[in-house]
This record gives C-alpha cells, structure tokens and sequence, in this order.
C-alpha cells in the first residue's frame, strides 16, 4: 500500500480558515458543519475564542432547532471541549429519544466517557464501532483511548493501522493522532518516541499549537532550553490559552531567567483566573499545574485540582491531586482529601 | 447540489470535492473546445488548491454507437493534470501537464492564466455558477411530492469555489472525431494516485444517487464513496449493480411525480434513462456551434433515435435542474419543471475565463 501525500499544513489551515468564512448561518446543517469546523481549529491552533464561539453558536443552535438531535449533539460536543460532561451526556440522551441514529450518539458518548475515565465503558462503545465500520475515524478513536490507558502495544498496533485506513488529503486527522500517541509517550516517560510523535504532527501542521507546546516541553526536559524557548514565544504571543505563557514561565524560571519568567507568569496567572471564572471545569487541570509550577501557589492548585477530579475521574487527575496535596503539605499547609 | 458534498469523502476533503465540470465550444472561437472544473464549496476568501491532489480532465472521443442507444467511447484519452505549490506569500503557482507532456505553467487568480500550444489556463477563486433550491429538492424526496416554490431559495447564492479553466485547440491537442466525453476528477498525488472524486454530468450523485429510501437492494449504502472511486470509462462489474438498481429506483420516484408514467421500466425493472446515467461523462459536439442551451441535447436526440442538433456537452449559465428534473418527472412531455431558482448571483461572461470573479462576503445570505 502506498501512503497517499497530504495536503500541506499551511494550505490546510488557510483552507479550514475559507471553510469556516465561507460557510454562513443559513441552515442547522450550516451550523452544525460550523461548530465542527471552529473545534478542529480550536485543537489545531489552541483557539480558545474558536471553542467559545462554537459553544455560542451550538446553544443558540438548540434553541432555534430544538427537536433536531443533530444539533443536540452538536452541542453535546462543545460542551465535552469545555469538560461540561454531564451536560453533553444529557444532550446525547435527548437526542436518542428524539430517535437519532445511536450509531452517532455513541461515537459522541464514548469520547464524553473517556473523557469522565470510564475507560471500560468507552473502550465498549469504540470496539463495537470498530466491529460494525473499521473506518479509520473508528480505529483511530480506540488508538486515543488505548494511548491514554497507556496500553502501549495495542495504541501502535492501532496506528499503524489507522495509517493504513486514511484515505483522506487533509493533515488533520493524522497530525491529532500523532498528538495522541506524543501523548502516551510522554505519560511513559519516553521522551525520545514522543519527541518523534510530536515532531511528526508538526512536520503535518506547524502550526499545530498543542503539539508545538509539548514538543517544547520535551525539548525543555532535554535541556534544549533556546529551542523550547523559540517554540514557546510566538505561541504564548498568539495563542489566547494560557498553557503557553505557563509553560515559557515555567521554563525561563528554571533557566534563572528570572524577570522575563515573572512577564509569563503574570499573564499566564490572570489568563487563568479569567478561564476559571468562565469555565470552571475546562481549565480546572490545567490550572493546577500552572499553579504547581510556574505559578508557585500550591494553595490555589489544591482546590482546583479537587474540582478536576470531581468532573474527571482519570488516573491523570488523580495524579494531578495527590501532587496538589504533596505539595500543601510541603508548604506546611494541611490539605484536606475530602 | 450539483456535486457539491456528494459524500463523506467529499465532506472531509472540501479542496478535493468537485463541485461542477462543464465542458462546451468556446462562444468567440469555435475551434476552441472549454473545460471547467470547480472545486471547494462555499470558498471562503483565502481557499487554495492543494498540493496533494491532482485535477485532472479526461478526454475521450465518443460517437453514437451502431445500435443508437449509447455512446461508444473509444479508448484514446488525453489528459490534462493542474497541480499545484504551497503558496509562496500570496500568489499559488500551478502548472497543466497537457496530453503531450508540455507543462504549462500559470499563477492561480492571474486572469491572462498560462498558455502553451493550444491551450490556455486559468486557475482562481470564482462565483460559483451553480444554482438550485437544495432544501425543497430534499424536501422533494421526504415528501414524496414536488415542492418547489415558485420562487425557491438558493443556498449557493454569493458562494464562491475554486474554478479551473481550460481552452483547448481541440483540433490540435485531441486527436479523433469532434465529439468527446469529458471527466473531471481530483486524486491524490504520489506514485500511485488515488481517485477521491469524478465528475461528469450534474446532480448525479446527489439529485439522481443520493436518495437511499426507493432503494430496494442496498437502502443502507452510502452509496456516493464507492461511485466517486469509479472509473467513468470503466465501471467495476461488482458494483455496476449496486448502482444501476439504485438509478432504476430513484428514477421511477421521480418519473411518478406527476401521478404518470414517462418512463415505462423494461422487463428487467431498468429505466430507459440509466445506462446513459450511468455513462456518467459529459458528452460535446464541437463540430456545433456554442449553445447556451443544450444540456442532455445529445442523449435525448439518441432516444429518440435522431441525429442531435446542438453542442451538447454543458453551459455555465445554463438551468440544468430544471432540466434534469424536467427530464426525469416527465421525460420532457410535460411543462417544464421549476425548482423556482432560475439563475446564479451573477452569470458567467461569454468570454474567457468565462467564470464570475468571486463574490464578497455581503453577498452571501
């Protein structure tokens, strides 16, 4: 099999771009195809403005079309981007009893629960869809899910595969995955594989926010402190998710580059506060970490951390927890498990 | 729509998607034979072409075969390849790998295009010529009822594409006699290219394909992937089937229509207009002279066993919905069937490179 070429990944971006501006209101279809189009550029570029407007357009969307259950899943997604679980599993149930294909509400559903770390029920819906279609959107759904339960043989057997499925001329599809998988390395420990991971979904799409991050993040542990640095700027400059100017904080910080590590940390520390105050949930995790490290207030990661296991029951945010209280009581703080 | 979204791929791959092929004499000089291939739906501002894809335009000499009830299409083709760069700044630069293996190359939205020996290129952003009221028609097949409006909406209306124009010295470059059946199709690019989409005449997979209720053999088969796949000169014998049965019903849905029957179905259930559906390219008759008018000219006069009289082949500015459905509810017996959107936001120039410029974004609803 010969792998086809993909399209290049500043001609794919400049092309979502003339998607999303060439679409229009016009009809729920347009909406809908919209929303899906403002989320994958949210991932992409790390937009956080992009999820907003989706999340906009989606709820007005509900109230417009309310017995269209295609715009309820519509929503349903854009509440899952915003950890807003519960409510995007209760979108997914009206749309069932206004006997939408349950073929499409699990696809929804079984990232809404990988999401929530209920990883046997998802990995049940992913494995039945795979049964029925072993598309390459399928077999690479359970790549995700295999990849975050660190279940390492089983996600690369899966990529290999889904290389082999996609069919498709857009990066995208393939750039995400790499993602994944850049993930699951880094979760291992295995700097070297997700260096590779991570390059790869860059090669894709350089702009490819998430991605470019982690990748300075591996750099960073590599002690490559100018190139992570060089990744870091132009994306703490553009991007509206703080994650960004934390991560630049954090590593200027521990290069001794100590006042323009404190610019970072400013920015990054209102960025959040603001997100928090929108979006509880979303940025919960994220926060936390910020406040572990660059931030330095364990005390404010403490609750935050709670709250992201409240939504998120994942081995990761149970981590994120048990690093919050080790470090309360490190600064001498009683932290409270309850 | 015309060939607009006409399936997942087609969805998950917009720079790919064929939207219209057109194929007509060139109105100032009929030694000229036009080709036009749009791509991109709804193209926002800054679309481009891509730089995995090949459009091609295939060329065959066709001829009303001996029995006078198909197309005989010979096995001559000549091809012509558009790719092209990732921008540099803002201009797109393309070339044509025109039949003889001359490359011409041309800047994308440069209006005077490229040209080589008997062939001149325009690639860019244009108004999309295509015009309907999607929503009625799918209305059409919910309702089981004709429901379009004497004025109907356009969801096309101030859309843009991305268009690809070619003017051939039809005498020069495609050998054969003046009538030829026209392709268009976009495939990856890489050692081995791989079909994603083709094109020949409109509303083929979307009008005449798409609809899965009448069908009584595959009612759950997105069917429109697999076509697209197909090679329009050679279609796989395993899947011939697949698609005749779906023809064969949406055919005689349409043909009820207006509580009659146009199309009597043979003894073997087939409706007299599939297999021409299913030789699913444009045919032109350059030897004519242009016609504003003269879509499926060429296929009616074959059934009904006259010599044709016009270009064939297909115009931009022509209303080939109400023909097609014209053709399908009352096989042209009847009055003309509207679908009450009878022309684009602007219509194409008789002049090269033919196409609107783009619209802007006040134009659209």
């Amino acid at each position: 099999m010969i792998a086809a070429a993909h399209t290049d990944g500043t001609i794919a971006l400049l092309n979502l771009r003339a998607q999303i501006d060439g679409l229009g209101h016009a009809t729920a279809e347009d909406r809908i195809a919209l929303i899906d189009l403002l989320t994958l550029r949210g991932l992409i570029l790390g937009h956080i403005a992009d999820y907003e407007r989706a999340e906009e357009i989606a709820e007005r969307l509900v109230r417009d079309e309310a017995t269209d259950g295609m715009a309820l899943v519509a929503r349903a997604r854009t509440r899952a981007v915003f950890h807003r679980f519960t409510d995007a599993l209760g979108d997914l149930d009206r749309a069932e009893r206004l006997s939408l294909d349950a073929e499409i509400t699990n696809r929804e559903r079984a990232a809404i629960l990988q999401g929530l770390g209920r990883y046997e029920e998802a990995l049940a819906l992913r494995e039945k869809a795979g049964e029925r279609r072993a598309s390459f959107e399928n077999v690479a759904a359970l790549v995700g899910l295999h990849a975050e339960r660190s279940e390492i043989d089983a996600a690369k057997r899966l990529y290999a595969e889904s290389c082999i499925r996609y069919r498709g001329v857009s990066p995208f599809p393939m750039a995400l995955l790499d993602f994944q998988v850049g993930l699951m390395w880094m979760d291992q420990g295995r700097l070297e594989d997700a260096r590779t991971s991570f390059n790869a979904a860059c090669r894709r799409v350089p702009a490819y926010a998430p991605a470019q991050g982690h990748l300075a993040e591996v750099e960073a542990e590599f002690g490559e402190i100018a190139s992570a640095v060089a990744r870091l700027y132009p994306l703490a400059l553009s991007s509206d998710d703080p994650d960004y100017a934390a991560q630049l904080a954090r590593i200027l910080g521990y290069s001794g580059r100590v006042y323009e590590a404190r610019h970072w940390r400013r920015l990054a520390a209102a960025r959040y506060d603001e997100l928090i105050a929108r979006h509880p949930e979303a940025f919960a995790d994220h926060a936390a970490e910020f406040w572990l490290a660059a931030g330095a207030d364990p005390g404010k990661a403490l609750p935050l951390a709670r709250m992201n296991v409240e939504v998120r029951k994942t081995p990761r945010a149970y981590g994120l927890l048990a690093q919050a209280v080790a470090a309360n009581e490190a600064a001498g703080a009683t932290p409270s498990w309850a | 729509m015309s060939d607009h979204i006409s399936g997942p791929r087609a969805i998950a791959d917009p720079v790919a998607d064929i939207t219209d092929v057109f194929a007509f004499p060139a109105p100032e000089n009929p030694r000229h034979l036009v080709l036009i291939m749009n791509v991109f739906p709804y193209a926002g501002p800054s679309a481009v072409f891509s730089d995995a894809v090949i459009y091609r335009f295939r060329v065959r000499p066709a001829s009303i075969a001996s029995n006078r009830r198909a197309f005989a299409v010979g096995a001559d083709e000549f091809t012509f390849d558009c790719t092209f760069d990732v921008p540099d700044g803002p201009a797109q630069q393309g070339r044509c790998r025109m039949p003889n293996g001359e490359i011409v190359p041309f800047r994308v939205n440069d209006a005077n295009g490229g040209s080589g020996k008997g062939l001149q290129v325009f690639a860019g952003q244009r108004s999309d010529p295509f015009f309907l009221d999607g929503p009625m028609a799918e209305k059409t097949i919910a309702t089981k009822k004709l429901a379009f409006k004497e004025v109907g909406s356009d969801r096309l209306y101030g859309k843009n594409v991305l268009g690809i124009v070619l003017t051939i010295e039809w005498a020069t470059l495609l050998e054969g006699g003046p009538m030829c059946a026209v392709v268009g199709e976009t495939l990856t690019t890489g050692k081995r290219p791989i079909r994603l989409e083709r094109v020949g005449r409109p509303e083929i997979k979307n009008v005449s394909l798409g609809a899965r209720i009448f069908d009584p053999v595959n009612r759950d088969l997105e069917i429109r992937d697999l076509y697209n796949s197909e090679d329009a000169f050679d279609l796989s014998k395993h899947y011939v089937g697949a698609y005749r049965a779906r023809l064969n019903a949406n055919l005689a849905f349409y043909d009820g229509l207006d509580g009659k029957t146009d199309w009597p179905l043979d003894e073997h259930g087939n409706h007299p207009l599939t297999e021409l559906l299913l030789a699913d390219y444009l045919v032109v008759d350059v030897s004519k002279p242009f016609s504003e008018i003269s879509y499926v000219e060429i296929e009616q006069a074959l059934l009904e066993q006259r010599p044709h009289t016009t270009c064939g082949g297909r115009w931009l500015n022509e209303d080939v919905v109400d023909v097609i459905l014209t053709l399908y509810v009352n096989a042209g017996k009847g009055p003309r069937i509207r679908d009450g959107v009878d022309g684009p936001i602007t219509w194409s120039a008789r002049v090269y490179p033919y196409m609107a410029p783009p619209n802007g974004p006040e134009a659209s609803p």
